[in-house]
Formats: structure tokens, sequence, C-alpha cells
């Protein structure tokens, strides 16, 4: 049986790419690459048409002005609301995890419209959140989510969800949305602050996105490399937090 | 008087810390110091720094290249370990006369209040991209802050790079700028215009922007870089040879030609420069071959993706192995997700060694890259399990990022000092 390639869209990784997020679109060309899945990937610039027909769009943090650019050029370009309510898959990371949602603050403070393809609001939390972030999957998260996410925040955001709109998970140790919660997840619509990159250090993650969109289980494959940077950090955290205490 | 006492503390304080072997002591000195008397930096200055240097990348090269050529005025104060936030530059200017000519490198987020207490004659601003973002403001905030300190400082020169969009944003309202073509490989961290945030349109080295019509200001130093050699062409044309330069790459020619740029402004016989500029070997370290433990190395400096993308170039062609060390403490930036900026899939065709604290992150890394690695704790132990390529070469690359840096520099001091 012969299969189409996974269309993947990295949206504008020349704006929203300042925190290694582009390792997330190379960590699921190497998740479908081992689980035996072809995969094309479409790098949208500011300017360009969004596909509205991919399976998979992926968007990274960023500077604020670039957030704020990124934001105007999708709500002009309005091809990922279609796809969004297509029931594409969505990976958005800190900054694009903002500006997926209907309001977030600019670089002085004040409310900008989001895309609003889900239904979050963002404000400023009071101290800006920097360092390793750890958190437990929700009752809420797809099935396939059972290791504790590990990545690195760097934001300052206090994140609401709306109405219809789940937390990914519950914090562990850092921030996260700033109420003890971390992430969003509505639908096929995955936020989240976690850098790391998110898809390198949470290999489950990139499997859910990948199993959504070919709709069908995917094995377990477990590379060791992986697994010691898993351990190495969550470890990390566990020293580190229990000497503060 | 206060200030004077205060330098004499500090440096009781440096004196130990040095004997206790936890490094130069210019920071902990200085940072005593300027707890004594906060105006220490304004005190000693006094009227006679010629030069600050600041960039992401280069700057302790920058300095170094500047202050030998600078020489040929006279004795010239300048660090020579790369300290360069407030307390290191106090340490500096306490440590010579009070009338010796200093250049000093500044780092990027200290410039401002560096230039304040200093009143510099010339500030050289050469790059800007993404460091160490968990303690550095993020680039187009630096570029903001540093337009301002020179709309406050209108009677400073500055030499600047105007390959580079940030940095030009940044220097474009000055009232003496002497623009350098000297040249931008890493062009991500200036995908947007820094005022109005729209995609800039790139044609070569030439950018401009759509949305608010700025574009790169007309520079009247060039360097050009062909064969790996680099010639810098001063604005009337005269051409001076830079492949005499020991320091490698197209960016240590680049460092020269803004160096270069200030020798100018300051009155310098520019040929005498080059020449001076061509007698430095290694700066702090960099470029060093030294013996740690079973090993030696040739030590790299490489701790962001802009730094990253050059030092490629310099290092010989697969399949010689190198070593990477990832560390990330305070200086380095905790988070190493800047690793994955890094264009490591062109270290293929070689076994990368993997180490330092966060050699997992690497090995990460490279594995998405397709790099073959191993991950070995002390590559430098006698019996690590080296791949055999690696005992074979007579010199192994070593890049590390700033703190494993120095510990290998420290280490190998140590040993030849056995």
């Amino acid at each position: 049986m012969t299969e189409s390639a996974i269309r993947i869209v990295s949206i504008y990784p020349t704006l929203l790419g300042t925190y290694g997020d582009g390792g997330n679109v190379l960590a699921l060309r190497h998740r479908a690459r081992l689980h035996g899945l072809a995969e094309a990937v479409h790098e949208v610039s500011p300017g360009d048409p969004v596909p509205t027909d991919a399976d998979l769009y992926v968007i990274g943090g960023g500077e604020d002005t670039a957030q704020v650019a990124a934001a105007n050029a999708l709500r002009a370009d309005g091809g990922l609301q279609q796809a969004a309510e297509r029931g594409a898959a969505i990976l958005a990371i800190c900054a694009g995890y903002q500006l997926i949602g209907t309001e977030f603050p600019d670089n002085l403070g004040r409310p900008a419209p989001g895309v609003g393809v889900i239904d979050i609001r963002t404000d400023r939390l009071p101290q800006r959140a920097v360092g390793e972030l750890i958190a437990k999957p929700s009752q809420f998260a797809p099935s396939g989510l059972t290791d504790y996410f590990t990545g690195y925040e760097n934001h300052a955001g206090a994140t609401h969800l709306g109405d219809g709109v789940r937390p990914l998970a519950s914090v562990e140790s850092g921030i996260g949305n700033g109420d003890g919660t971390e992430g969003a997840i509505a639908g096929r619509t995955i936020g989240t602050y976690l850098h790391g990159p998110c898809l390198a250090r949470n290999p489950q993650i990139a499997d859910q996105l990948l199993s959504w969109v070919t709709d069908r289980e995917l094995v377990e494959i477990i590379e060791d490399d992986v697994v010691a940077l898993r351990a190495e950090r969550l470890d990390y955290v566990a020293r580190n937090s229990s000497r503060r205490s | 008087m206060r200030t004077r006492f205060a330098i004499s503390v500090g440096r009781s304080v440096a004196a130990v810390s040095r004997m206790a072997g936890r490094g130069e002591g210019m920071v902990v000195g200085g940072k005593v110091t300027l707890k004594l008397a906060p105006r220490a930096i304004a005190d000693l200055a006094n009227d006679r720094v010629a030069v600050l240097v600041s960039a992401t990348n280069g700057k302790t090269s920058t300095t170094r290249l500047l202050a030998n050529a600078v020489e040929q005025l006279g004795p010239v104060l300048s660090a020579q370990t790369g300290a360069n936030m407030t307390s290191g530059v106090v340490t500096t200017l306490a440590n010579g006369g009070l009338d010796t000519i200093a250049v000093l490198e500044v780092d990027e987020a200290y410039l401002p209040m560096v230039t304040a207490d200093t009143n510099p004659r010339v500030i050289l601003l050469g790059n800007l991209s993404r460091d160490q973002l968990d303690r550095m403001n993020e680039v187009a905030m630096t570029a903001r802050k540093w337009r301002r300190m020179l709309a406050d400082h209108p009677n400073v020169t500055v030499v600047a790079n105007a390959d580079d969009p940030i940095v030009t944003y940044a220097a474009e309202q000055a009232p003496n700028v002497v623009w350098v073509a000297g040249g931008q490989v890493w062009t991500a961290d200036s995908a947007v215009c820094p005022e109005c945030g729209t995609l800039l349109s790139r044609d070569g080295s030439h950018w401009h922007c759509t949305g608010c019509q700025r574009s790169r200001p007309d520079p009247t130093w060039f360097l050009e870089w062909a064969d790996s050699r680099g010639t810098a062409v001063a604005p009337d044309g005269e051409r001076f040879n830079l492949s005499g330069l020991q320091l490698p790459g197209r960016f240590n020619a680049s460092n020269a030609t803004m160096a270069l740029a200030v020798c100018e402004q300051l009155g310098l016989n520019l040929t005498e420069s080059v020449e001076r500029m061509c007698e430095v070997q290694a700066v702090s370290g960099r470029y060093a071959i030294v013996q740690v433990g079973d090993l030696k190395i040739r030590l790299l400096l490489a701790k962001n993706p802009a730094g990253w993308t050059e030092l490629v170039d310099v290092m010989p062609p697969a399949p010689a192995p190198v070593i990477v060390t990832i560390n990330s403490n305070a200086a380095d930036g905790r988070d190493p997700s800047w690793l994955w900026d890094v264009p490591f899939e062109r270290l293929r065709g070689r076994t990368v060694i993997a180490t330092g604290d966060r050699r997992r992150d690497l090995a990460v890394r490279l594995l998405h890259a397709e790099v073959d690695h191993v991950v070995i704790a002390d590559p430098y132990a006698a019996n690590a399990p080296l791949p055999e390529a690696a005992r074979d070469l007579d010199i192994i690359d070593n890049a590390a990022t700033y703190t494993g840096f120095h510990a290998l520099r420290t280490s190998a001091a140590r040993e030849a000092g056995k």
C-alpha cells in the first residue's frame, strides 16, 4: 500500500524560531522516518500564502515585534484558520502559542489581536518565567501522552483558557500558563510554553501529532540519546528543587 | 579617595581569588571595588578611553587586534581575559596609569552604562545576534538600548557594521557614523526590520525594508573575502592585505577591517596598524594549541549559532573528528536550545565527541542532524573510549562554550606548570 507523504507546514520560521524551535520540524521528520512515514515540509514566509490543505502546522516562538508581525500576517492570510476549521493538527510554541489565541500582549504590554484558532487569551505575568519546565500530562491529554513533559520556558505570558480548551498538563516545576497548568489542547491543536525543542525532548508529543494525521497507532520507539537527556533533565530539576526547599 | 581605597580592597580580593585557583580574579575584584565606590568607572575613565568595542561575537578578538594597533602611540590598557561587564572594566581601568589610553571590550548589555561612565572617543559596533537569551535581552531590545545610548552621546564617533540590519538600526541616527561592510553570515536574527517588523528583502549583503524603506547604509570601508584571504578597502580605495593575520577565518578579517576603520578615526598609520594586528597570535586562548590530559587540542570558542556558523569553516575537513564541549552555566546561557539553530549537519562525515555538562543535549541534536557521535564525560582521560581516528590525530579541534573553554585553558595551564 502506498501512502501520500504527511504534509507539514512550518509557519514563518524566519520570524518565529528564536529559541531553537526549528528543531520541532527536525524532530517530526526524524520521528516520521523512524516510523517509516513519508513527509514533506513546506516553509512559509510572511507574505506567502499559508496552504490550507496540509496535515500539520508548526509555529515556533519569537521576539515581541516578530510575534505581532506574524499574528498580523496570519490573520490577513486566513489559511491557518481554514486549516484549523478543517481539523488539521497544529503545534504552537510560546509566542506561537500565544498568537493562535484571541489576544496577547505586544512589546509595550498592550493587548494585540491573535489569530483566534483557539479560545485562549494571554496577558502578562507579574515576573518573567525563565527556566526548566516540567509538567505532567493532564487527564485531557491524549492517551499516548504518558511521560512527563520536559523543556525550557522563557516568556512573560499568563495564558487563560476559554471554554472548550483544556490544559495540556499540570506544572510540576516552573510556571507554564501561570495558574499551575501548562499548555492547552483543543481538538488537534496543541499549544505549549515548552522549548527544548519540545518535540526533541518529548517524542511522545511528536508521535501523537503523527498519529493524528496518519490516523493510526504508532509503535513505541525509544532512542537512547533521548532517554538519557530526559533522565538527566528530570534529575537536574529534582535535585535543584529539593535544594531550594 | 573612596575610589582609590575601593580599588585597593578589590585588588586584594582578586589576589585571594587567584590564589584560591578561582580564575583570574578580575570579576570578583571589580565587583568589590564597584560595591565600595559605585562611581569608580567614571573616576578611573578620566577621558582616556579611546574605544569601546561591543558585539555578540568577536569583541575580544577585535579589541585585541585594535589594542595592538593602538600601541603604536604607546602603552595601551586593555583586558586580556575577556572580562567585559562593569566589574571587569573597572579592574582593567584600575590596572594602569591614569593617562594610559584604554581600548575596552564591553558586554552588549552593559555598553550603555559603560559609555555613560567613560565618554569614549569611538564606539565599535560589530554585530548582534541571539546569545544567552535567558540572561540577555532579545536582540531587538539591545539594539533599542544602543540607539538611545547614541542619542545621549552625540559627540562619539561610531564605527558600525552596515551589513547587520540590527546594528544599523542602533547606529543610524548617530551624527558621526563610519559604516563598514563587515559581512553577516548569520541572518536569522535580523529577518525582520527592528523598527516596523516587516520581513527584510535581501540581495547579497544588501538589504532593505519594504515597510519603512530603511536600507543598508552605503559603507565607506569594505572587507573583500576570496579564497580564504581578506583585503580591507579604505574609503580612498587604498587596499590593505589581511592575509598575514594569524587569527583564522573570514570573521577575523572582518574584525580587523572594523578595527582598521577605528584606527583611521584615531589618526593612526594604517599600514603599521595592519602589521601590528598580524602579530596577534591567540586571543585569550582562542585557537591556542594546548595539552589537556592525553590530548593535544586546538581551542575554539563557540558559544552561539552565529559563531558556530563561521567556525565550521575553520575546522579541518571531514572525516577528522572534533570534540565539542557544551556547558550551561550562567556565562554560557542556561538554555542550550540554541544548539538547534547551529547547522551541525555540516559536521556529517566525522565523529563528534560530545562532552560538557550538556553533552546529552548535544547528542540529541547530533542524532537529529544525522552526525555520528559518542558521548564521553571526560575525553581527556588516558582510558577514554575515543574513536580511533581521534587518537590518530596530532591535534584535535575542541570547540567549547565559554565556561568549558576556560576550564580547558585552566587545566592546560596547570599541566604546563607541573
